[in-house]
């Protein structure tokens, strides 16, 4: 929805009007309060709502980042709290939510694809693509060995059943309509979510 | 715990129930006035303007429990509005009924002793005015105009006589209005004017939860937090502190700045400060206002009676 905003609605209350204002015509001397700018500091942040990435319950969160959304500045949230208005959690967070500042500013994070190569004990950075490459190789070659289209009995079963898919909890509706295509369109049966772990 | 009905049955909500419109305390002025003279002390540069304020406002709580005024609503008048959804104590059509003329002269008598040499003629000038000029002060309050230089000075007397006349009605109102609806969130949903600025109140049933505080009848109504109250978008709302020089905060009032609209409303999160008050927090934090003017990308959008721009 959006509502037309008119710039009359909008009041002026800076120096020039401050020398104008009822305060200054009620005889209160507006210099002090306009000097005194110099002894303070404007700090901005920004809040961003989120919702819980850690179970299906979805709670919703008020993230603070530090930063006023100006370009070439890395914001940083120093601060997650409850959001009130959320219908679910209305404001309340389990101490594994309450505790996601850890999670979001952790060292160990992992924020890029890696890869352990077989019989190797260190953990190499890859590309997006490179990654998605290898699990669609990974994917089709398995599926490729192993698809059943006839059981024992010779009933079609079309089924894979070697390589299962694991769904995130902080998904919407829409993502889980679109797991389930994709994942029931190549035949796979083991399906399962993250939320319920 | 409310539980939610619907078609398949009823559900338990959560765990907290915001009333979604809270009406004035009666000690509203008082609870006003004592945060002002906190304030009045903690901001040197503000502090004759405060302690002025101050007194205004506990004039107004004097008056608010002193006086019996002449006109009072029949006990049924306002189903209808209530019922509909509409402002009960709508300001334009409620400004000739209420006699907050004799507000204002009772106003005006229980700041004589207090006002200073400077204030004494604001005063005079006040009581020789006429009935009709003094409607007129009231149509530019109403309509959020800043009168002539001549008027300015006048305009948060009649402002907080008007205030004290409406805050009697919303005191008084059989039941609580209904939170107002789509474009007009950002309205009162008793008297239909805009906020002064909003707080994010700490009582155990609304811990965390945001209300616009009206400009006019002091009731407070529930906006979603991260929501611009002009354009009602929530995707960049930045917010402005003042912080000391050392670094530490120095006024609990924050403005919460939209990138969409480019408008500013003050919020008074009252985590930081338990007896902190939306429109003596907004008074106080000026210097907010003259910084983000400085800077210039956004514009005040609350409307604070007791200081009108020129």
């Amino acid at each position: 929805m959006s509502v037309r905003v008119s710039r009359r609605s909008f009041l002026k209350l800076g120096a020039a009007g401050l020398g104008a204002s009822s305060m200054a015509m009620m005889g209160f001397a507006p210099e002090q309060a306009l000097a005194s700018i110099r002894h303070f500091k404007l700090t901005g942040s920004t809040m961003t709502r989120n919702i819980c990435t850690y179970c299906s319950v979805g709670c919703g969160m008020l993230l603070y980042t530090r930063g006023d959304g100006a370009i070439n500045v890395i914001d940083q949230v120093y601060h997650v709290e409850g959001d009130p208005d959320h219908p679910v959690s209305r404001g309340s967070l389990c101490p594994r939510g309450a505790g996601v500042l850890d999670f979001i500013n952790s060292e160990t994070r992992v924020k890029y694809p890696e890869v352990r190569e077989p019989f190797t004990n260190e953990w190499k950075r890859i590309s997006w693509d490179e990654a998605l490459d290898r699990i669609a190789r990974h994917m089709k070659d398995d599926r490729d060995r192993n698809f059943e289209t006839h059981d024992d009995k010779g009933q079609l079963v079309n089924r894979w059943l070697t390589t299962s898919m694991v769904a995130a909890s902080a998904c919407t509706n829409e993502t889980a309509y679109l797991t389930q295509k994709i994942a029931r369109a190549l035949g796979m049966l083991v399906v399962d979510n993250q939320a319920r772990v | 715990m409310k539980g939610v009905n619907h078609s398949f049955g009823s559900a338990p909500s959560g765990i907290m129930e915001p009333p979604e419109v809270l009406l004035p305390q009666p000690d509203i002025f008082a609870r006003r006035a004592l945060r002002m003279r906190e304030l009045a002390e903690q901001v040197p540069p503000l502090a004759d303007f405060l302690s002025f304020m101050a007194r205004m406002v506990q004039a107004q709580q004097q008056v608010l429990d002193g006086r019996e005024p002449a006109w009072r609503p029949t006990p049924g008048a306002f189903d209808v509005a209530l019922e509909h959804g509409m402002p009960p104590l709508s300001a334009a059509s409620l400004r000739r009924e209420l006699d907050w003329r004799a507000d204002l002269a009772a106003l005006l008598d229980a700041l004589e002793l207090h006002v200073a040499e400077r204030q004494s003629p604001l005063l005079e000038a006040l009581r020789a005015k006429t009935d009709d000029q003094l409607e007129e002060l009231a149509e530019l309050i109403l309509e959020i105009k800043p009168g002539t230089d001549a008027d300015r000075g006048l305009l948060p007397f009649v402002a907080a006589a008007m205030q004290v006349a409406w805050a009697r009605l919303a005191l008084a109102l059989p039941r609580t209005p209904e939170r107002p609806t789509g474009a007009a969130r950002s309205l009162c949903p008793c008297c239909g004017s805009r906020p002064v600025a909003s707080v994010i109140h700490i009582e155990k049933d609304r811990q965390g939860v945001r209300y616009l505080h009206c400009s006019l009848c002091e009731t407070e109504w529930h906006l979603e937090r991260v929501t611009c109250t002009t354009c009602h978008k929530g995707g960049q709302l930045h917010y402005f502190g003042l912080d000391e020089a050392d670094g530490k905060l120095a006024l609990p009032a924050q403005a919460e700045a939209c990138g969409h609209c480019n408008s500013y409303l003050k919020i008074v999160p009252r985590e930081f400060n338990a007896s902190a008050e939306p429109l003596a927090d907004d008074l106080a934090s000026l210097v907010l206002d003259l910084m983000l003017d400085e800077q210039g990308t956004y514009a005040r959008n609350g409307y604070n009676p007791l200081l009108i721009a020129g």
